[in-house]
């Protein structure tokens, strides 16, 4: 009678874990489904009012540099906490003799449709207007996602990720041009962090990725694409930070004093 | 078609082969819905009161199947768990009726065809039937099996009161087994009789020394015709006379009998007779 | 009817079906979690490569650099209050490690017993229930023990009932083992704690974005019971769907050749879902329900948690009523 006894074992658990389980699939849906009690209370404060103490003015004697888009802009990594909004101005101080300011936009995380949400929520509208420098990096985040897949479906999901990127950029440099047509656009290209993790395969596709970006930006007459790629390559050891990711200290300052080489004239001739 | 089954009876059933017997079964146990009629086992429709018809009945269609990798007993245990009035008692009964009560908790894979058989009718049998349906029954079973299912049989419609209907197209079979027996051609009912009443021995067959002496001999005291088959042997049909006193005279007439037996016309020649021999295997 | 469920059972049990299915899942749980194991210990000889070995072992200095790196977000008036939430469920997260003290590198049983089952959602799962599903009325069919069980007093809805309720009860039966076995064999290999780490969920998708306001955090345990009973959904649905393959069916091994290259398809056709609409309403591309809840899936227009679960169920309903009607309805020949 060994199977009877085995027929009641497994009738009890069946009973006993249908109930059990019936609760958590009623759970489940809830979860995935339910609408939360939006915080809405705390959306409605006007937290992005720009910084009053700017200059109302464009021409007068600053220069303004908005940091738009990922970690990188916002600098994190650098453990001195400075990023570009501190180096910079050190940097472009050489050409000019205006006061430079830095409004820091960067958000950690963001991915190229986050930053066009943010674009196209308007609420930057009046700082960008105000900007005469825009920098922007981004795409990190977007690419990050499928390093980890195998190669094959890695092949399928770059050409949407990358597909649907450049269009997010399109989207996101046509809003930006419709609050500021005049400013620079500074726009920051992708390098890799990592050392040996990356195969031929691997860079291939970073470097289509920077091409193609390269060659959206570079439409916009006042864009300009700065590569990073090149200047990490073989500085890892220096440029990157504890976390394995980012720029530390010197990394920010290395880029940092690329970009000011670049538009130095611009920022001269104004 | 029409059946009429009595208590306490064994009913042959018997048709050319491939003719659509099996279907006829498989209709009566409502494994199959008839295109047009219907089926009604003591009062009640198979289509329309399957539960009720189905009660009546217990049968066993083509082989005995078994769950094989249950035992004898837990095969009964699956059977009888469907139908409430089966005791523990009535399983252990019937159990010993069909002398399983020794392999009865093995795997039913290690039992013998005539093993299987014997436990396909003790699941047909344990809900106490009317009716008892065996559908070829001893298919692939040797002589020895098939004598000890007839025995089973008999036991059961004599000893139990149960109608047992036997499908067949082996007409040995019939004739050894059953009491009434349908013959089926085309659909319908060509002949339904008496086994007994179809067999008659009359045919006698002598063997004998001096079959010349012996055919005069039957000629000139009664009258009867006899052919002389082989060098010794002589048949005669004798009818209503009686085969001691022929014997006897043969024996006073100085003739060394050797052997004398009656030899019985067939359900085999009826079934020739009535089909016209054709479709028979 | 409890009788002839437990009749279902026991021949269940006879056949050994249920046993087989059992070892196969402490093979491959054991298998998984040696994996597992081996993928952890080249993570870290790999991270500690990259970034130095304090990174590895100092990871809460990395986890308060975190929260503060939250902190700062969450006080940036260019946050979205969308991306709010999901920062401040992170942080959560970190603080609950630091908390506890726990390595977010370590692997848990509770962990590992939750990413086996999102793994195992529609592929692995669905096949130990076919394999008890296929055989339900095939096998009778083929055995030829069906004409045994239709000629019973019993009508035939109630027969094929009873099956469907004993595939019911062995479907939680091995829903249930397979938690059981995965976290006992992990526990082997990650110890057995983990159950009231934070894990975030609520992730929602609005109009074909991942909409991530709602997301908190629930504890592990509560995580992998929504897990399971999202496993069990999809055994359910599978499950009817080989059952009536197997009505239809008369031999075991077409069944479950017909039910397996199905959900084999279905993992080639996911691929056309962004494109193709028709393919959506398809079962196979709907089990897994789990990405769900981690927010883990390429958000599609039209497709959430609802949808799936209404397709999955109406493909069950649908397969429940074909069976019952062909089998009442059908002349048995074997």
């Amino acid at each position: 009678m060994l199977k009877k006894s085995m027929w009641y074992t497994i009738l009890t658990i069946a009973s006993v874990g249908f109930i059990v389980l019936a609760i958590g699939f009623y759970q489940a849906i809830i979860v995935t489904t339910a609408v939360n009690p939006q915080p809405t209370s705390k959306a409605a404060v006007p937290q992005t009012t720009p910084n009053s103490t700017k200059l109302p003015s464009k021409n007068a004697n600053s220069f303004k540099v908005l940091l738009l888009g990922d970690s990188i802009a916002k600098g994190t990594g650098d453990e001195n906490s400075k990023g570009f909004a501190g180096y910079l101005p050190d940097y472009f101080k050489n050409s000019t003799a205006k006061d430079i300011l830095v409004e820091n936009a960067g958000i950690d995380g963001l991915e190229s449709i986050g930053l066009l949400e943010q674009l196209q929520s308007q609420k930057l509208d009046k700082t960008l207007a105000d900007s005469d420098f825009i920098l922007i990096s981004i795409g990190g985040n977007d690419v990050r996602r499928i390093l980890s897949l195998n190669d094959l479906a890695k092949e399928d999901q770059f050409k949407v990720r990358l597909d649907s990127y450049l269009a997010n950029i399109k989207q996101t440099m046509k809003s930006l041009r419709k609050a500021n047509p005049n400013s620079i656009v500074i726009f920051l290209g992708l390098y890799n962090p990592y050392e040996k993790a990356n195969s031929v395969e691997d860079i291939r596709l970073l470097n289509t990725w920077n091409y193609d970006t390269q060659q959206l930006v570079e439409q916009d007459g006042k864009g300009i694409f700065i590569p990073t790629s090149d200047l990490l390559k073989f500085n890892l050891g220096r440029y990157i930070s504890k976390d394995g990711l980012h720029p530390n200290s010197a990394g920010y300052q290395a880029i940092s004093n690329r970009i000011s080489k670049s538009v130095e004239t611009i920022i001269a001739g104004s | 078609m029409t059946l009429t089954l009595y208590p306490s009876q064994i009913f042959g059933f018997l048709r050319p082969n491939g003719a659509g017997k099996t279907t006829t079964i498989r209709m009566i146990v409502g494994l199959i819905k008839p295109t047009e009629g219907s089926v009604t086992i003591c009062g009640y429709s198979v289509a329309h009161d399957f539960v009720k018809a189905l009660s009546n009945i217990g049968c066993i269609i083509e082989s005995p199947d078994m769950y094989k990798y249950l035992t004898g007993m837990e095969n009964l245990l699956q059977f009888a768990a469907m139908d409430k009035t089966i005791t523990q008692q009535r399983i252990k009964d019937v159990v010993e009726m069909m002398g399983l009560q020794h392999r009865i908790n093995d795997r039913a894979s290690t039992y013998s065809l005539g093993m299987r058989q014997r436990l396909g009718i003790a699941q047909a049998i344990m809900s106490r039937p009317k009716l008892l349906i065996l559908d070829e029954p001893t298919n692939g079973l040797d002589p020895a099996g098939m004598t000890e299912f007839r025995n089973l049989i008999r036991k059961l419609a004599y000893e139990e009161g149960m109608t047992v209907f036997v499908s067949s197209h082996l007409l040995m079979e019939i004739q050894q087994m059953c009491d009434v027996v349908s013959i089926i051609k085309q659909g319908s009912v060509i002949k339904t009789a008496n086994v007994q009443d179809i067999l008659h021995d009359d045919q006698i067959e002598w063997q004998l020394n001096n079959p010349e002496k012996a055919i005069a001999l039957l000629r000139e005291h009664w009258a009867i015709e006899a052919v002389h088959l082989k060098k010794n042997t002589i048949s005669a049909n004798i009818t209503q006379h009686p085969l001691a006193k022929i014997n006897e005279c043969f024996i006073r007439e100085g003739l060394a009998l050797t052997y004398c037996s009656a030899k019985q016309s067939t359900l085999e020649d009826l079934f020739l007779d009535l089909t016209e021999g054709d479709e028979i295997v | 009817m409890f009788k002839l469920i437990e009749n279902e059972v026991i021949k269940m049990i006879s056949k050994k079906r249920l046993m087989f299915v059992f070892a196969i899942l402490i093979v491959l749980i054991t298998i998984f979690a040696y994996g597992q194991n081996q993928s952890l210990a080249r993570t870290k000889a790999q991270l500690s490569q990259r970034m130095g070995v304090t990174a590895t072992d100092d990871w809460r200095k990395l986890a308060d650099q975190q929260i503060i790196d939250i902190k700062n977000r969450l006080d940036s008036p260019y946050m979205d209050e969308k991306s709010k939430s999901s920062s401040r469920v992170r942080m959560e997260q970190l603080q609950y490690n630091l908390d506890n003290n726990i390595n977010p590198l370590e692997q848990s049983a509770a962990k590992f017993t939750t990413i086996f089952m999102q793994q195992a959602i529609f592929l692995f799962l669905p096949l130990l229930i076919i394999m008890l599903s296929s055989d339900m009325v095939s096998g009778e069919s083929s055995s030829g023990t069906i004409k045994l069980l239709l000629v019973r007093n019993v009508p035939r809805w109630r027969i094929l009932l009873s099956k469907y309720l004993a595939l019911l009860i062995l479907e939680v039966l091995v829903v249930f083992v397979s938690f059981v076995l995965a976290a006992i064999v992990s526990g082997f290999f990650f110890g057995f704690g983990g159950w009231f780490a934070p894990v975030a969920t609520g992730f929602k998708v609005l109009a074909g974005q991942l909409d991530s306001t709602g997301v908190r955090n629930v504890p592990q345990w509560q995580y992998s019971l929504m897990v399971y009973s999202l496993a069990f959904f999809v055994a359910f649905v599978v499950g009817s769907i080989s059952f009536m393959i197997s009505v239809l069916v008369k031999s075991t091994a077409s069944s479950i050749g017909i039910i397996m290259s199905t959900l084999v398809a279905g993992n080639f056709i996911s691929f056309f879902l962004a494109d193709w609409k028709i393919t959506r309403y398809l079962f196979m591309v709907n089990l897994r329900l789990t990405d769900y809840l981690s927010g883990s899936f390429q958000p599609i227009e039209g497709m959430n948690m609802l949808f799936s679960v209404t397709v999955l169920l109406g493909w069950a309903i649908a397969s429940m009523i074909i069976s019952f009607v062909y089998f009442t309805k059908q002349d048995i020949l074997v």
